[in-house]
């Protein structure tokens, strides 16, 4: 029997498979943080950046315009399958994203050269796919596209292979989930190691300069960095070796509450509703600077944040960076 | 071709209004920190609890493998014991079982059940010229709104007293002030007439033992003491998922189902297992002394055995109702049943898939589920939901199953 999904679920699909990123943005686009670092293609350590962080602005965008839109709209239907339906309509997705403010884009791009520019501090010599990098397709997995998953894994592989490298180092927990669990059962001798950022971090801890904030902070365990992968208690050593008092919320760690972030493409109303939550059970906490370890929740919890709330969301990667730049 | 664009434009939108209800967030709001607070108490008090519900595990798996022994078993201990067994394929034959046995113009009372909300029972035998009353209080608030269960436990959580004083006052024909107290007590006076008058009482059961035929039923209220008790009928519409192989089983089960369900201890824990009988005069076993002199069970499948065969599924049907991983979901936080066709929640959503609705109707519900994964945390029987949600996924998207 064929079913007809929601066009959103079709068009994040068609676009990972057919351009490697959910929201079709080039290659180039993607990795044009790293310009000035000159990271090596080959190495024994890859970085991964699976273009999750440098896509969060455009998430954004797109939402915005499906709360403003009925899903079942046509004017939806071409917003959201602008890339696919290039050709048919003339609408191009640089137009549509171009209402992307710079500074959101700005952010979000730096967060992989600042997360970048901390391993380099703690002595990790890395490479980098560069604009041949592809999003590792944890949306396929997640959304219930597995099948189109095991052909777009094989491409991924393709491109990490060429590195050369043993060890994938993600930045991303969606990521690092499907590296980890999803990857060794769809491609054969799929062997590489794969690791954290925050695992890499951790081990170095000693040699992170500290940080002189004058507030608290408090973390957001991610869900699948806290119960998938277990890594919580690593998020709270690295805060302390830099000197930060961290408040904790009351649902934390294994516990952690959802952000909301992964029904934000479908249920946009409500991802912001739960987030909202979650922004409120942090600053619970007593302190309203929150830090968390994960694109998506970075996105959703700023989504969430009420208008006018002068809470800071930051990923810990930018909070580890002041320490670089003192 | 099915087209599930419409579907999810709809449920989004009950989802977005639901999670504006300031009577559902302030309710669940109330009920999550009750519910976080009893359960860390109790289970400080009870220490033994979690080995217990691994050992439930155990129980239930073993279970799951032998249902067709177990359903056999039950079916005989319930005739041994002077009780008429039932086994419904599906949810028109568990329908018209019952109703044959009620017959017409009867006056029913009931106590809460999942599967009853699951069959439309109350609906189905009143159109066939019964009187039904539901006797547990949130149900019974929602049979005078007309509205389903917004919890498996709590099924009227999203109504506050103000609006109960409202129904109640508007059926009732006097003023009932909204005050807890003055709303319990005239349903307890108009209840307690209808117990002791009616034909028939129904009830489910949160656990069988195969072995003995005992029904297990928890409950707080005493309104399930009082339906199965005053009435000359009863009747236990059962899934075939609650059978356990033993009594001793049975009770493991009933004190982790407890202990989750924010029972602590529960106000009343019945056991039945055949019609009320006596041998006081002249040891002549006779029927219907106090209670029933009718005792009948409809194990009702609906769907569960094909789940129990899937080895992707079966543990699903571990699922005590406890209710604590919809308190702990997210979604369900600020949505309340809206997340749930009859079942509710993550793992609601993989019963309506198989048992109550089917995929068409799980779909959107499929796709609101965060897949964060803290139900786990939180389920005794440690169920993986977020995986069985995962599978039902890959099946929608690819047209994978039958509906
Ligand atoms: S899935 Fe687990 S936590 Fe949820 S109601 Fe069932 S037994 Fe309880």
């Amino acid at each position: 029997m064929e079913t007809k999904m929601p066009m959103v679920l079709d068009v994040i699909s068609e676009n990972i498979i057919k351009h490697g990123s959910p929201l079709a943005l080039k290659g180039s686009e993607v990795a044009s943080w790293a310009k000035e670092l000159n990271l090596p293609v080959k190495g024994d350590l890859l970085f991964y950046t699976g273009g999750e962080y440098q896509m969060l602005p455009f998430i954004d965008s797109l939402v915005k315009t499906i709360t403003h839109l009925d899903q079942g709209s046509k004017v939806f239907s071409m917003m959201m399958g602008a890339r696919n339906i290039l050709n048919k309509t003339g609408i191009s997705p640089e137009k549509m994203y171009a209402s992307v403010l710079a500074k959101d884009k700005d952010r979000y791009n730096s967060v992989c050269f600042k997360a970048a520019k901390v391993l380099k501090e703690l002595g990790y010599e890395f490479c980098y796919s560069g604009s041949e990098e592809l999003y590792s397709g944890a949306l396929l997995y997640e959304l219930g596209y597995l099948k189109d998953m095991k052909d777009y894994a094989k491409r991924v592989v393709e491109v990490i292979k060429k590195s050369g490298a043993k060890t994938i180092v993600c930045l991303s927990p969606h990521a690092a989930e499907v590296f980890k669990f999803v990857y060794p059962k769809l491609i054969e001798g799929f062997d590489f190691e794969i690791r954290t950022y925050i695992d890499l971090v951790w081990e170095r801890r000693d040699k992170l300069a500290k940080i002189t904030s004058p507030e608290s902070v408090v973390i957001h365990d991610s869900c699948r960095l806290a119960r998938e992968l277990n890594i919580h208690q690593e998020l709270r050593d690295i805060l302390e070796s830099v000197g930060a008092e961290v408040k904790e919320a009351q649902m934390n760690r294994e516990w952690t509450s959802c952000c909301g972030g992964p029904i934000k493409i479908l249920f946009p109303e409500l991802s912001h509703v739960i987030g909202g939550r979650r922004v409120n059970e942090l600053k619970d906490s007593g302190s309203s600077h929150i830090l968390t370890s994960c694109p998506y929740c970075l996105s959703a919890l700023e989504g969430g944040r009420a208008k006018g709330d002068s809470a800071v969301i930051e990923d810990l990667i930018e909070f580890l960076y002041r320490g670089v730049k003192a | 071709m099915t087209d599930f664009r419409k579907d999810f434009v709809k449920y989004a939108k009950s989802l977005n209004e639901a999670s504006e209800d300031k009577n559902i967030r302030t309710a669940i709001s109330r009920a999550v920190s009750s519910y976080r607070n009893t359960v860390s108490e109790t289970l400080e008090r009870f220490p033994h609890t979690p080995a217990l519900a691994e050992e439930v595990q155990e129980i239930k798996t073993r279970s799951m493998a032998s249902l067709d022994t177990l359903l056999e078993q039950a079916m005989a201990s319930v005739e041994r014991n002077k009780g008429k067994a039932f086994y419904a394929k599906d949810h028109q034959a568990a329908l018209e079982i019952a109703l044959g046995i009620i017959g017409k113009g009867k006056t029913v009372v009931k106590g809460k059940s999942m599967l009853g909300e699951e069959l439309h029972l109350r609906e189905y035998l009143e159109e066939n010229g019964n009187e039904v009353w539901e006797t547990d209080l949130g149900e019974f608030i929602l049979q005078l709104r007309k509205e389903r269960p917004m919890h498996i436990l709590s099924p009227s959580i999203h109504v506050p007293r103000e609006q109960v004083a409202e129904v109640f006052t508007k059926f009732f024909k006097k003023e009932v002030p909204p005050d807890i107290a003055e709303e319990v007590k005239v349903v307890r006076e108009f209840l307690r007439e209808k117990y002791f008058t009616s034909d028939v009482g129904i009830s489910g059961a949160n656990v069988v033992a195969a072995d003995t035929g005992a029904m297990v039923i928890i409950e707080n209220e005493g309104n399930v003491r009082l339906a199965t008790g005053a009435p000359p009928v009863h009747i236990v519409m059962v899934g075939v998922e609650k059978l356990v192989p033993t009594f001793q089983d049975a009770m493991k089960v009933a004190e982790v189902t407890w202990r989750y369900a924010q029972y602590g201890v529960p106000g009343y824990v019945n056991i039945v297992s055949g019609p009320s009988k006596t041998g006081d005069i002249e040891k002549v076993t006779t029927y219907g002394a106090h209670g029933p002199k009718e005792f009948y069970v409809i194990f009702v499948d609906n769907g569960r055995k094909e789940m129990a065969q899937e080895e992707k599924f079966t543990q699903a049907l571990h699922c005590l109702r406890c209710g604590g991983c919809m308190y702990e979901c997210p979604v369900f936080q600020v949505t309340a049943g809206h997340f749930g066709h009859t079942y509710m929640g993550g793992i609601g959503t993989v019963w309506t898939a198989f048992v109550s609705g089917g995929m068409e109707k799980a779909a959107p519900l499929v796709y609101s589920c965060l897949r964060c994964g803290r139900c786990v945390e939180r389920c005794p029987m440690s169920i993986n939901v977020p995986a069985m949600i995962g599978e039902l996924r890959e099946r929608i998207v690819y047209g994978t199953y039958e509906d």
